[in-house]
């Protein structure tokens, strides 16, 4: 039997659970929850309880008592869960800031989810096969990135933009995904900045955030990659690091000081931290624009649930001449998960892309014409999902990154 | 077992049927954590006619079924009695299958919850009137039928959620559908009258337990819901346990037909101040009971008449009105306005990490509970020793008491009582003992209430057995329910081990 180190941290909110199964199931369309679970939505006729909370939770009890083992099998259920946090959202949650349903202070789904996975990895049964190799591409000092690619790729797309600084105050963290699958969405920025006459500056030695190995549980080489990342950007003068992509921002500014127990030495934001700044102060000089286009925003969960910034975005949106901001039926803590994350994207692609077109569907019924979000890693499932979708969909919605649908208006 | 899995997998095919172990441990509690059963096997029937055939097969191969709803069975009701059995996950059949707006009746599959339903229904300007169990987010229909169910709201105006209900479809323990009611007559088209036809066979499989059926289909009548509400909270004068009840029977001979009314002791709104439940409360100087109703009306004449009376009742034993905000202490905005219905149990769970409510809730009449409550306060004297022993491993002493006091139909309330603890794996560490203590003091505290004349709608596991043990039945009145059981299962495939009928039959 394992030592199960870090699932026995977790003892509070694995014996908190009531057992009541709102994680599951709950409809209070007051407050605009229709239902938490996207896995075990998605599963449909299989949609055993082991899917969602409440279930796992019953497996977590039996095992912290001694019933149960630890096991590969274990972990096939396990890593099917995008930790996406809608959970924690409905648990005793009262929705009202006057009436406190206590076993709200105790329990976070995710940090059980994270436990059980780093517990599973020492014990061996974990990585599963294609997050395994995530991760020894991550470590690789050949690539230093999930995706298998060499280290210097992800910087080709800089030599476009000689005004990138190597030093500075404002510094950009690229992460993975955005330089090495969606470079024109950079690009973009780079648009935007350039018109906003912002400069940045960026390191050609940054490593991926380690934010795959965190959502894994297979940690065994972030310390280091942690401290290099921040060394990499303090030595270069950084006051403020941004970054566009989601995870790579709830990495850095939640994880970071939380696995170092310190403080980072220099501010953390998205960068729509950084666009809402700009439009603010009418930095980004839109077109006019004649036409009214309706565009709804899908919530990341590393950006909304697991960092609580919901309105910046909105706020965004809401001030590009010509858009009419809707809301899907789902947002903000409510919001459904595009499915990709928590290693759900590359282990259980087909998971990921069923949840994903709930989503899409979602947007459709919305009313609006574009379904934006800020996260490379939601825009890559729900372009996938989108792709395979019939074309009475399609006509009806077209899903665009934040960044390039603000780079179109100028 | 293997051709026993076999046999169940032509039936729903292998998506619907597991015996992993973990999925078997998925499925081993309900909402307490002191009782488990692991099932061998786990399905998630499609519909009326599979469960037919997996019943037949559990008849022929003598295995016990477990019919599960919500899951949310205070006394382990819907997870096996001991390690073995198939659980037959129902929360896959929640469709509404048909909304008959003229006759203002709606027939749904028996997994769909209260709030899936209701959900439904407010498209329609129509609600279930009582609004099922307090665990109506997630419980089942079929469940809180199958329990009687109240507490979720509206119970005070509409009774318990087996009111409503027009007519069922039942599959026997030996796989024979049937159908209750108007439905009786194979001639009928749609549903609309439960009372007829013979006797009221649908009664039968009411607050049943799971012993008698599984309930797949179900008709209920539905109402338009009232365009106008009020809803107020009051702060209690002393004494408020007794005056509590005399406002409410009060209601009741005023002929009132309140919506809710809801009384928390004052142990419930100090303790919930101390702990950081109750910010709009914090204000209070002096922390005593708490009161509340919620009623509607048709039209603002009406509505206004019926809030001068309740108020007058109030206002007359000295309770003082909150504000109308929740902010400003008004609970009962949130319980109706918020949908708070279905959380308001909530409110009892999680004061510190592992806490435990351990149930007894009840009905009892109106003008009896503070006499109960006083009785509970000698049972826990009573019990020190016992709860001395949670203290020294948790650090917190047992509270016994009640969460909140439900009037409910008729001169009734709905005692929401019991007594907390802790799980046995508390702090990293597993002790049996807690258990073992739980369930000692769980029983004492049920044979207290069940001799106090209390009656109980939810039995599950312990209650169903513990009555039988402590003789709380009237001879005749159980053996009638043996033989009832006796025939139309004959080998106590349904929910086996409940009520001791599968002990008394083997012997």
């Amino acid at each position: 039997m394992s030592e199960l180190k870090h699932l026995k941290k977790e003892w509070k909110a694995i014996m908190s659970c009531m057992n009541c199964g709102d994680c599951g199931f709950a409809i209070r369309p007051v407050v605009g929850r229709y239902l938490t679970c996207p896995v075990l939505e998605a599963k449909e006729e299989e949609g055993f309880e082991i899917y969602f909370s409440r279930g796992r939770m019953n497996v977590l009890k039996s095992i912290l008592e001694g019933q149960i083992p630890l096991s590969r099998e274990l972990a096939e259920w396990v890593y099917q869960c995008s930790e996406c946090g809608n959970c924690t959202e409905v648990c005793h949650m009262s929705q009202n800031p006057y009436i406190v349903l206590p076993t709200s202070n105790w329990i976070d789904h995710v940090k059980v989810w994270e436990a059980l996975r780093k517990d599973l990895v020492e014990a061996g049964f974990a990585p599963l096969d294609r997050h395994g190799d995530l991760i020894e591409y991550m470590n690789d000092d050949n690539m230093k990135n999930p995706y298998g690619e060499d280290k210097d790729k992800k910087f080709d797309w800089i030599n476009e933009f000689p005004e990138i600084k190597e030093k500075g105050d404002l510094m950009f963290f690229g992460g993975c995904t955005m330089p090495l699958r969606q470079v024109e969405t950079l690009k973009s920025m780079m648009k935007i900045l350039k018109a906003a006459e912002i400069e940045i500056a960026m390191s050609k030695d940054e490593w991926c955030c380690g934010s795959i190995a965190i959502r894994i549980g297979d940690e065994k080489s972030i310390t280091e990659m942690i401290e290099h990342n921040i060394d990499e950007f303090k030595n270069k003068g950084a006051k403020t690091l941004f970054t566009a992509c989601a995870g790579c921002y709830r990495t850095w500014k939640k994880d970071y000081p939380e696995l170092l127990g310190y403080e980072l030495p220099f501010e953390v934001k998205h960068i729509t931290e950084i666009l809402v700044e700009l439009i603010n102060n009418n930095k980004i000089p839109f077109k006019e624009e004649m036409e009214r286009v309706k565009v709804t925003y899908h919530d990341p969960c590393h950006l909304g649930r697991h960092m609580n910034l919901y309105e910046i975005p909105r706020e965004v949106l809401s001030k590009i001449p010509g858009i009419e901001l809707v809301e899907m039926k789902r947002n903000k803590n409510n919001a459904w998960c595009c499915g990709a994350g928590g290693g759900v994207k590359s282990q259980f692609s087909e998971l990921a892309l069923k949840i994903s077109q709930e989503r899409i569907k979602e947007a459709v019924e919305s009313g609006a014409q574009i379904l934006t979000t800020s996260c490379p890693f939601c825009i890559g499932n729900l372009s996938d999902a989108y792709e395979e979708m019939d074309l009475e969909i399609k006509e009806k919605i077209k899903v665009i990154d934040i960044i390039d649908l603000i780079s179109s208006k100028l | 077992m293997p051709e026993l899995y076999q046999k169940l997998e032509r039936i729903v095919s292998k998506n619907r049927i597991s015996n992993d172990l973990y999925v078997r441990h998925a499925y081993s509690r309900n909402v307490t954590s002191n009782l488990q059963g692991v099932p061998d096997i786990v399905i998630r029937p499609k519909d009326t006619q599979e469960i037919s055939e997996i019943l037949k097969i559990a008849n022929e191969e003598n295995i016990a079924v477990i019919p599960r709803g919500g899951g949310d069975c205070e006394f382990g009701g819907s997870k096996p009695i001991g390690d073995t059995g198939i659980v037959l996950d129902l929360k896959s059949m929640n469709k509404v299958l048909n909304l008959d707006t003229d006759n203002l009746i709606v027939t749904i599959e028996a997994g769909i919850s209260w709030s899936k339903l209701n959900d439904y229904l407010c498209h329609f300007g129509l609600y279930t009137g009582c609004m099922g169990p307090g665990s109506g987010l997630t419980s089942s229909v079929g469940g809180g039928l199958s329990h009687h169910s109240v507490g979720g709201g509206g119970c005070a105006k509409y009774g318990p959620c087996t009111n409503q209900l027009i007519s069922l479809e039942v599959v026997l323990a030996t796989g024979e559908i049937i159908e209750t009611g108007c439905q009786a007559n194979k001639y009928s088209k749609l549903p609309f009258n439960r009372f007829g036809n013979g006797p009221d066979l649908a009664a039968l499989f009411c607050g049943d337990n799971g012993i008698y059926g599984v309930k797949t289909k179900v008709s209920l009548q539905v109402f338009p819901k009232p365009e106008f509400a009020d809803y107020k909270t009051f702060l209690m004068p002393r004494n408020s346990m007794e005056i509590s009840a005399q406002m409410m029977s009060e209601i009741r001979q005023k002929g009132i037909d309140v919506y809710d009314t809801m009384y928390f002791m004052d142990l419930i709104v100090s303790i919930g101040i101390q702990y950081g439940m109750f910010p709009m409360w914090e204000h209070l100087k002096r922390k005593r009971g708490v009161i509340f109703y919620t009623v509607e009306a048709n039209s603002e004449t009406e509505l206004k008449a019926k809030v001068a009376q309740l108020d007058k009742i109030m206002l007359s034993k000295k309770a003082e009105e909150f504000g109308p905000e929740i902010s400003d202490g008004n609970i009962a905005k949130w319980h109706y306005e918020e949908q708070g219905h279905w959380l308001i149990a909530h409110n009892l769970w999680g004061l510190v990490p592992g806490f435990d409510p351990v149930d007894a809730e009840c009905h009892v009449p109106i003008n009896a509970y503070p006499k109960i409550m006083k009785d509970l306060d000698q049972w826990d004297m009573e019990h020190s020793e016992d709860m001395q022993k949670i203290l020294e491993i948790t650090g917190m002493r047992p509270i016994t008491g009640t969460g909140p006091i439900i009037l409910t139909e008729g001169n009734n309330v709905e005692l929401t009582c019991g007594f907390t603890s802790f799980p046995s794996y508390y702090n990293g560490e597993k002790h049996e003992n807690i258990k073992e203590i739980n369930v000692k003091l769980w029983k004492s505290l049920l044979e207290r209430l069940v001799k106090q004349g209390a009656m109980f709608y939810m039995f599950g596991d312990i209650l169903s057995r513990h009555m039988v043990d402590i003789q709380g039945y009237q001879k005749g009145y159980y053996e009638l329910m043996r033989k009832i059981k006796d025939a139309i299962d004959p080998k106590h495939i349904l929910s086996r081990g409940k009520y001791n009928f599968w002990g008394t039959k083997r012997k």
